[in-house]
């Protein structure tokens, strides 16, 4: 009777429904996964501004819409259909110019992917290990 | 006697010390088939390596391990016998080396996993430097130090 109630408990708190599933948007993972849709986003409008920049960008960006789909998978979270706008503005001005304010944000990214797998649970410190690496060379590249 | 069985941390940084020591031999067949800036880039980072392994012995050695010995040779993966070949042997070297790296991260914690990566940052930036040298693109890769 007991074990019966117990169940019937279990199962009235949702145990195996979509109520109790994570919150994509709570876990401490978003704000990277966030962050590797807005460093696309830059690049993408840095090589819609200037075409010439695109075979050394174009490859960066992808590199940042494979990591947002990993961290997404990761999260359960649903990507947005559309891209985000990056705050602070978008990079313009001459090539010089535009890749002086990619490599910063890359720097920052790289930080922040850091930080992350300083502090992840093991299951995801070497994805979060290989997006840090990813974004420091990213900034290499773009010297 | 017989020895400890070494934890899951352990194992990880044992692997990445034999990958440490194949890369420092490695890369004595590399410069001498550069010019003078990769020589340079070529001892810079046979140096990283070394310094590497040495810390791993130290840490090892004082955690009362085992610590494997470095080998006389290593089997590299194609001749080296040219400018190309030793670029190309450089940036292999540099993404195996990462990958050992990658794998120590989630079986460390702390100081050490901060060290892991830190290893696995640098082994991706002389393999994206080599591939600038060597002329390939992209430079990058998406996911340094993961396999296939």
């Amino acid at each position: 009777m007991a074990l019966g109630g117990t169940a019937a408990a279990v199962t009235g708190c949702g145990l195996f429904g979509r109520e109790d599933a994570p919150d994509p948007a709570a876990d401490p993972l978003a704000p990277l996964l966030a962050g590797a849709l807005e460093l696309a986003a830059r690049h993408r409008i840095a090589v819609d501004g200037d075409p010439t920049l695109s075979d050394r960008l174009s490859p960066i960006a992808e590199a940042h819409r494979a990591h947002a789909a990993e961290l997404a998978r990761l999260t359960g979270a649903t990507p947005s259909p559309t891209p985000p706008t990056p705050t602070g503005g978008v990079p313009t001005g001459d090539a010089t110019a535009v890749l002086t304010t990619l490599r910063e944000a890359e720097r920052q990214g790289r930080e922040a992917a850091d930080q992350a797998c300083a502090q992840a649970p093991a299951e995801r410190a070497a994805l979060l290990g290989s997006i840090a690496a990813a974004r420091a060379t990213h900034v290499e590249a773009l010297k | 006697m017989t020895q400890p069985t070494p934890s899951a941390a352990d194992a990880a940084l044992i692997a990445a010390l034999t990958a440490e020591y194949a890369a420092v031999y490695a890369y004595g067949s590399i410069g001498v088939h550069l010019p003078a800036a990769g020589q340079r880039a070529a001892r810079a980072a046979e140096a990283a390596h070394r310094s590497r392994r040495d810390a791993l012995v130290l840490q090892l050695s004082n955690a009362g391990g085992s610590v494997p010995a470095d080998r006389a040779g290593y089997a590299l993966p194609f001749p080296v016998i040219d400018q190309a070949s030793a670029v190309r042997l450089a940036i292999e070297v540099e993404e195996r080396t990462g990958a050992f790296w990658r794998a120590a991260l989630p079986v460390t914690t702390g100081g050490e996993r901060s060290r892991a990566l830190a290893a696995l940052t640098d082994c991706a930036l002389r393999a994206t430097r080599w591939r600038r040298t060597a002329g390939v693109t992209p430079l990058t890769v998406p996911f340094p130090g993961r396999p296939g």
